[in-house]
This record gives structure tokens, sequence and C-alpha cells, in this order.
């Protein structure tokens, strides 16, 4: 048995395996009688691939609740939110291009942020509280007659907070701002609606949601469409916003999987708030241990735990039955501690301490039992060793 | 950091990880030196019985990661019959070497062999 056989997986906000329902829709879409033909090509072949993905894009966006022309596709969240942000600014510099983001946003939109720093847009970072929430209050202040792009992430992959998104747009329509919400962690477990929410700019990624990597969408409300820039040019496909051969099997995988994100993906949330709550209830047996995000306010299925005195990387690798991180997998090359935790105002050690458990649809109630268990051994092997 | 973080540690530091024997204070050690701090992310405890002048037996506490606790079995496993003189083999860039460390990690050397240092210097 090879160790990922061996292993519990709990690492379900860095990525998703394919549901195989979403595998077979793919699958069907490969050789001579699948659907290989470009969907650019006006002959059967292609048109037949184009009505795949029309269906697919269709699929995606009610699960957000936009309409299906205001979606393109991309090849994953990172893509979506620097075309996004990038796009926006670098489209809107002459009204002044000034962004707002917050200090815990992904890598794939701070960086973006340092790179419109680096061209001479002014980027102001919110500080989120010490639960990972923004105020409403700090966002008006940040606000000016310039800012044209606010970027807030709908739940945070670390600790899974969740913001108040329709406030947030309602604030940002009023002052005219873009508003662009990385939806990665979210989409398929929280209800979504653009509308509702006046977000105008929305990024997804197909394989937080158990379709296949490689695939994302960017939603973007008619008004913006004309203020974003491309970053990439050749055929002029989705709109002459993101030229490139579509991928028609990932799309129609993508378009599977939030499918059944959409039909299945409240009772998963139910089910997974109960796994979370019972994880945290067994590794609550450890004196002193933190909970990272507030309960009340976060995805249901992420727990981030400090477990003060057992140095994080260690206790990972104390515990080869799991598969899990101390943070976001996007930062694996670093051994610093979170900046999520660390903009919440965690001390370094703490910080240090800290493991992020996901949970997903194939977790089960044994596989928690299981976890907690091996954390509680490890947790107190190295707390006993501790000076 | 990867998902499963475990087999991408070299063999040694997974070998000496998995069987800590000498980590925990050290019954009757007349001898300890400490440095580092959890703020700094490692902090470093060795205990050592000593006879005359040869160490005898050795322990230690610490907190860190893998790399830190495998340095402090492997050196703990070599102190016993050591002298006073030249308590402990190498320097933190051999045992660097040894454990196959990236050179991030020779940070966390320099304390264990602080630590080293303030138990010799206790021993006086």
């Amino acid at each position: 048995m090879s160790d990922t056989q061996r292993a519990i997986y709990l690492d379900y906000a860095a990525t998703t395996p394919v549901d195989p329902r979403v595998a077979e829709c793919m699958i069907a879409c490969l050789g001579f009688e699948g659907l290989f033909g470009n969907p650019s090509s006006t002959h059967a072949f292609g048109r037949a691939a184009r009505a795949a993905i029309e269906q697919a894009r269709a699929e995606v966006a009610a699960l957000i609740g936009a309409p299906a022309q205001d979606l393109l596709f991309t090849s994953g969240a990172t893509e979506s939110d620097n075309l996004a942000v990038l796009g926006v600014a670098r489209g809107e510099r002459r009204r002044g291009g000034h962004v707002i983001t917050v200090r815990t946003e992904h890598k794939a939109v701070l960086d973006a942020c340092k790179q419109l720093e680096r061209e001479g847009h002014e980027v102001t970072y919110l500080v989120p509280d010490r639960s990972g929430l923004v105020s409403l209050e700090q966002l008006r202040e940040a606000l000016r007659p310039e800012t044209v792009l606010v970027s807030v992430m709908h739940a945070n992959n670390e600790i899974g907070i969740v913001q108040d998104i329709a406030a947030i747009g309602a604030l940002c329509r009023v002052h005219g701002a873009a508003f662009h919400v990385d939806a990665a962690q979210s989409a398929g477990r929280l209800p979504i609606d653009v509308q509702a929410m006046q977000i105008d700019l929305l990024s997804l990624t197909a394989h937080k949601l158990y379709g296949p990597k490689g695939i994302g969408a960017l939603y973007v409300h008619p008004r913006c469409r004309a203020r974003l820039v491309p970053l990439q040019f050749g055929g002029g496909q989705e709109r002459g916003l993101r030229s490139g051969t579509l991928p028609v099997q990932q799309i129609v995988g993508f378009g599977a999987a939030c499918k059944i994100a959409r039909e299945e993906g409240e009772a998963e949330a139910q089910r997974l708030h109960v796994l979370r709550e019972q994880l945290w209830t067994a590794l609550s047996e450890l004196p002193d241990i933190r909970r990272n995000s507030d309960a009340a306010r976060s995805l249901p299925g992420i727990l981030n735990v400090a477990f003060p005195g057992a140095e994080g990387e260690s206790l990972l690798f104390g515990l080869p039955e799991l598969a899990l991180t101390t943070g976001s997998a996007c930062n694996s090359d670093s051994d610093e501690p979170s900046y999520v935790l660390r903009a919440l105002g965690l001390d370094t050690a703490t910080a240090q301490s800290s493991l992020r458990f996901s949970l997903g649809r194939y977790t089960t109630a044994g596989d928690i039992e299981l976890a907690a268990a091996a954390v509680c051994r490890e947790v107190r092997r190295l707390r006993a060793i501790s000076p | 950091m990867s998902a499963i973080l475990a087999p991408e540690l070299p063999a040694t530091v997974r070998s000496l990880f998995t069987q800590l024997h000498h980590a925990g204070p050290l019954a009757g050690a007349v001898v300890q030196g400490e440095a580092g701090s959890v703020a700094q992310g490692v902090q470093v405890r060795f205990f050592w019985q000593v006879e005359g002048l040869l160490i005898r037996a050795a322990g230690y506490q610490a907190y860190g990661c893998p790399y830190t606790l495998a340095a402090c079995e492997w050196l703990a496993r070599a102190l016993p019959g050591r002298s006073r003189d030249a308590p402990w083999p190498g320097d933190p860039h051999q045992w660097a070497r040894t454990l196959e460390a990236p050179p991030e990690r020779l940070g966390r050397f320099l304390v264990i062999e602080d630590a080293l240092r303030a138990a010799r210097a206790a021993w006086d």
C-alpha cells in the first residue's frame, strides 16, 4: 500500500480529488468519438465541442447566479485573480488606479498587487481583526475617488473565515469601485449570488470543488468588461479577454463539478460542519490549544488550530498517517510561519505551532476519530520533550 | 509545505526523529546547558552526566523542526565517552552535512552549538 493510500486526506482546501462522476464526463470527451474538435472551428467537430463548452459555462454560471455570457474560462484561480487585479487596475490607470485589498488574501492577489505597485499604482492593504474579518468602517476609510478596485476573498484558505461579501459589495458600488472576490474556497461550499452580492469580478477554480486541475473561470460584470485589459493575446477567445484554445474536457469536468456542487453542496456543508466540530471536540482534550478562527463565521470544512509547545513542522512530520498542512500549500517553499496567521496578530511561535485541517466530500467520522487520536498522541510527545 | 511532509526529509533525519530515545530530562545529570527560545522557533537544553573528565550519558529537551530534534538526538548518542576538552564532535556545518540539511536550517544548528557551549561552561 502506498503512502497516499494509507494517509487520511485532510487537505481539501489545497485541492480535492476529482469526483468519479466528473471524471466520467471528462473521459467521454477524449478520443476520436469524443469532443476533441477545436471549439473555435465551424465544422461539426468544432460545433460539438462548442456546445459542450456552452453547456458547462451555464452550469458554472448557475453556481454563482451569473448569466453564462459573463463568465470566461481561465487556467485557474491564480490566472483569474491576476486578470481581475492587473486587468482592472491597468485599464483604469487614468482614473488613478488605486487598489484596496487585505493582508490575508491569497498570494495570487497579493503578488499581483505588488506588481501593480512596481508599475506605480498605489495599493492599500487592510488589516483584518483577530478573527480575520475586515470591517466596513476600515474599508470606508480606505476608499477614495481614485479607487478603481477592491479585492476581498470570500473565504480564507488558511483559517476559513467568511467575509460579509454582500455588505462590502454594496459599499464598493456606492463608491464606484469595481469589486473582485476570490471564491476559490467558497464556491460550491457556500451560496454565492454575484448579482445580489454586487460582485463585479469573481474568481473560481475547478480543482477545489472536485473538478480537474488546470481550469478556472472569471466572472466579469458587463460594466467591467470594457475596463478589463487582457493579460494574454492570440486567437481572441473568450471575447478577447483570454486568448487560447479552450480545453474542452477540462471545461466539461468543471461544469459537471459545479452541477454536483449546486445539487449537493448544502447537505455536504452541513455534514462537514458536524465533522469539523467533532474534530475540535476531540482535539480539545489537549490543554492549551487555540482555535485560530471564529467557529460561527468560517467555512464548514476548515479548522485551524494552534498547539503551543509543539512545533508545526515536527508535528506534521510525526503524523505521516495524515495529509494536512501547517498553512497554505501555495507557500510550500518557505519555512516561515503563515503570513495569514501573523496578520491576525499571532506571535511567531503560535503561528508555527498551527495546523490546518480541511475536510471534504470523502472525509468520514472514522477519519476524524483516527486523526484526532494521532494529533493528540504527537502533540503530547513533542510537548513532553520540549524544554 | 506539501501535504505529506514526512517522505521529503532525508532518511537520516526520519530515522532519528522517529527514535528520539534520548529526549527528556536525564536523571542524575549534573551539567545543563540551554540556548534559544520558543519565540525564536528553536530552543534546546542538554543534560550531561559526567564522571571525572568524561561525559557518561547525555539527554536533551528540544523545541524545533525535525532537523533540530534529529541533530539533538544524533549528538546525545555521540556525546557519551567524550572528554571535557572536546565534548562534542564536529561543528554545525558538519552536522548539517550529516543530516543533509538545507542551508536555511544552519541557524538551528548554531543554537544547538550554543546549548552545548553553555553546558561545557557549566561543567567548569
